[in-house]
């Protein structure tokens, strides 16, 4: 069966998307870009950017926004209104319709729209590599019969089976899985480039109703946009009494450095628009360098932000419902990624807004999942459930060593060699944990069991392999197994993962509130453990070097050694790293005496030896290729 | 006679279980053959994605730099220091060596497939008069158009 695509075709730009392996994903275009500009040059049959490049050489043919007239009357208020504001040739076609006259030869809406969707049927086949003939177009709420019947006959001009005709508003709903919600009332804010909408939703056994839209025809992004240059040509001429807005090139400088300082103010505090060279005057060249900051860029805007107030109330008051009925917020269209406008719905409708979907594809990603539906992608695909904790077990210090991470896609299996901590310590005990928090306590105990009979052995020596392994029903099994002796036991749980959402959701949340709390914890038992360690091998070293090492030297590492062990449990981790530090360089002189007494002979073994764990320490401590990853409490 | 209709019912009911357990069988290892398809599948495309998202983002990392270029050659014009000259023909060369390449564009035709027609002046008809900025070809792909001003009569 052929993929069906869903296609968002916007008034200023458009996108597709189609279902691949469960979720729908965006198709570039062409010019490998997500979005197309809705720009056609007729006769030349140039769509998308290279329409909008050669748009000002080329304005009288060049059409763009012509959703505006799909559908519509040519005697139609709205049409009369932007006749005269369009460079190209609006005219009165068959029907009493309004069409577009280009270099002589009338063409009607349908047959522009349907050069975009030819475009972009072009170029999905060629991302897909097979043919496209379906398609589900999203148009808006407010579209009446005749205009979605004009977009529906401008999909079959450009070759396509028109599966349907979805609302933009409930193809946003269906991209954040809205549609499995029972009985719920949706507020779509759909702010773009150049118009706002907003529509009220009912759904009830997934079908979505239209209760009310409302919105502004001419308010968008550009808008904003327009507010920040005016405020920069303002700026920039009270410091260097320079107009540049008669300067083209100047102008087109300080535009793209605004919609630039716009996007920045999304995600930061404060941005630098810095243009060198903008222009020259007797004195020498001119340069622009203004700090905008995001409060400032909020107030330049607000009256924009407040503008799409009302529409909201209007909305409100036609279905009939209070705010405090509205269940879920989505937004779409590029300017909700500004946090004031996000934060100005949040606190109209007292509701977080679903918003964690790319705004400018959401409505096409919709539209996708709805092709999917139809034609039984979404029903066909294979759940395979994800871990929704972390699985690990405990190790020295009651660290939770992870083993298995959150979100990973079972079935699935993953093996680390682990140690024991101490000298001729025969038996180790699993204790297998569920959780993100980096103590063992603070997550939740799935079972225990004990592995013994590990052959007498240096701490550090016998390595225990544990496995862990869920099968697609979510049943962990869980193996310890002592390489040198083969010997293993193992634990079954059952619906170790059988936790519901909510417990879930509430262990998340938790680490993430402690998390820094857990990081500092970990850090000192790290700290704790490498001081420990150090004490071994220096003990160690010491005895293997027996009185090849002066008393003195013996002395100072004596002393450390009893340093450190005593405030092992009370020192801060700064301290004892600092202990563990002046140790580590005090044992390097048992080295250097091992040198100095020089000779091949009495480079002993043990010397080697000990030089091997050290170094095989370092590789555990940097790259963790070493199989002594961690080691189990005792 | 009893004992054998309970027999073949028993035979048949046999029958039916192996049957379903067979479509069954089918049906699984059609999914697992389908699954390891898919895994395959998605190997080849992973790595086809790589080598893009690598092109993607040398472009990306160029095109970011590309503004620093136009201000040293803006620079350029109103300076007269050899270091300064040094220091961009160099730039030049290294980014030809990456495969960056000048849009050709004053005194040609307007190509809408390069160029961004920025204003109109009197001139030469659908000749570029002049460069607001330069555009670049990245291995022959667009990188940025060169945004120009067209002759009109």
């Amino acid at each position: 069966m052929s993929k069906i695509i869903g296609i968002d075709l916007g008034t200023t730009n458009s996108c597709m998307s189609v279902m691949e392996g469960g979720s729908a994903k965006v198709i570039p275009n062409a010019e490998g870009a997500n979005t197309t500009p809705s720009i056609v040059v007729p006769d030349q049959n140039i769509v998308g950017i290279p329409a909008k490049r050669q748009q000002v050489v080329n304005p009288k043919n060049t059409v763009f926004s012509i959703k505006r007239l799909v559908g519509r009357r040519y005697d139609d208020p709205d049409i009369q209104k932007i006749k005269d504001s369009y460079p190209y040739e609006i005219v009165e076609g068959k029907n009493g319709l309004a069409c577009v006259e280009v270099e002589g030869k009338v063409y009607t809406p349908q047959e522009i729209s349907a050069k975009i969707l030819s475009k972009m049927k072009a170029d999905a086949e060629a991302f897909l590599g097979e043919k496209v003939t379906k398609a589900i177009i999203t148009v808006p709420a407010y579209f009446n019969d005749s205009q979605r019947t004009a977009t529906k006959e401008a999909g079959q001009i450009a070759g396509f089976e028109v599966d349907r005709i979805i609302n933009e508003p409930t193809a946003s709903s269906l991209a954040y899985g809205l549609d499995k919600k029972k009985n719920e009332k949706i507020v779509v804010y759909d702010l773009g480039g150049g118009t706002f909408d907003v529509s009220i939703l009912e759904i009830g056994d997934g079908v979505f109703e239209v209760k009310a839209t409302n919105g502004d025809t001419y308010l968008g992004g550009d808008d904003f946009d327009q507010k920040v240059i005016d405020w920069l040509l303002e700026e920039f001429k009270k410091e260097n009494g320079v107009d540049i807005s008669k300067d083209r090139q100047a102008m087109q400088r300080l535009k793209d450095a605004a919609e630039k300082a716009k996007i920045e103010l999304s995600s930061t505090m404060e941005t630098e628009i810095n243009i060198p060279f903008i222009t020259a005057d007797s004195s020498g060249p001119k340069h622009l360098n203004i700090k905008l900051t995001r409060a400032k860029l909020e107030q330049l805007v607000d009256d924009l932000i407040q503008r799409t107030k009302l529409p909201m109330e209007n909305a409100l008051k036609d279905s009939g419902l209070k705010k405090e009925d509205i269940d879920e917020v989505v937004l779409v269209g590029g300017m909700t990624r500004m946090p004031k406008v996000t934060q100005t719905v949040k606190e109209f409708f007292g509701k977080e807004p679903n918003k964690s979907i790319n705004p400018d594809e959401v409505v096409a990603l919709g539209a996708g999942i709805q092709g999917g539906v139809l034609s039984g992608d979404v029903k066909d695909v294979l759940l395979l459930d994800v871990t929704p904790l972390t699985l690990g077990i405990e190790t020295l210090g009651a660290v939770s060593t992870p083993l298995i991470n959150r979100n990973t896609t079972i079935p699935t299996q993953k093996s680390q060699v682990f140690s024991t901590a101490a000298d001729n310590q025969t038996s180790v005990e699993i204790n297998v944990l569920q959780g993100e928090r980096e103590m063992a306590a603070d997550n939740k105990s799935l079972g225990r069991f004990m592995l013994d009979g590990i052959a007498p052995a240096p701490r550090g020596l016998p390595q225990i392999e544990v496995t862990f392994d869920i099968d697609a029903s979510g049943i962990l099994n869980v193996t310890a197994k002592d390489k040198a002796t083969g010997k293993e036991q193992r634990i079954t749980i059952q619906g170790g993962t059988g936790l519901s959402k909510e417990e879930v959701e509430k262990m998340v949340k938790e680490s993430e509130m402690h998390a820094d709390e857990d990081k500092k914890k970990k850090e000192e038992v790290e700290a704790r453990n490498l001081a420990d360690g150090l004490c071994y091998t220096a003990e160690k070293s010491l005895k293997d070097a027996g009185d090849k090492v002066p008393e003195d030297v013996k002395k100072d590492i004596e002393e450390k050694v009893k340093n450190i062990r005593d405030g092992l449990q009370t020192d801060s981790s700064d301290v004892l790293k600092q202990k563990t530090q002046e140790l580590s360089s005090s044992l390097q002189k048992i080295g250097e005496h091992l040198y100095k007494q020089g000779g091949p002979e009495s480079t002993s073994s043990s010397t080697e030896n000990k030089e091997g764990s050290e170094n095989q320490k370092k590789d555990s401590e940097e790259d963790k290729n070493d199989p002594v990853e961690g080691e189990i409490v005792e | 006679m009893k004992e054998d209709k309970s027999m073949k019912k028993s035979k048949d009911g046999t029958d039916m279980q192996i049957k379903e357990l067979e479509t069954k069988i089918v049906s699984l290892e059609n999914s697992w053959k389908r699954a390891v398809a898919d895994y395959k599948n998605l190997e080849k495309r992973t790595a086809e994605e790589k080598t893009n998202y690598m092109h993607f983002t040398k472009s990306q990392v160029i095109k970011e730099f590309l503004p620093f270029f136009d201000n040293l050659e803006r620079l350029e014009d109103h300076t007269n220091d050899e270091g300064l000259k040094l220091v961009i023909k160099d730039l030049k060369n290294t980014l030809k060596n990456m495969g960056v390449e000048e849009v050709d564009a004053l005194g040609k035709d307007f190509d809408h497939n390069t160029m961004e027609a920025m204003e109109l002046k009197k001139g030469e008809k659908n000749k570029v008069l002049e460069i607001y900025q330069k555009g670049y070809l990245l291995n022959g792909n667009l990188l940025r158009p060169a945004k120009v001003v067209v002759g009109q009569e």
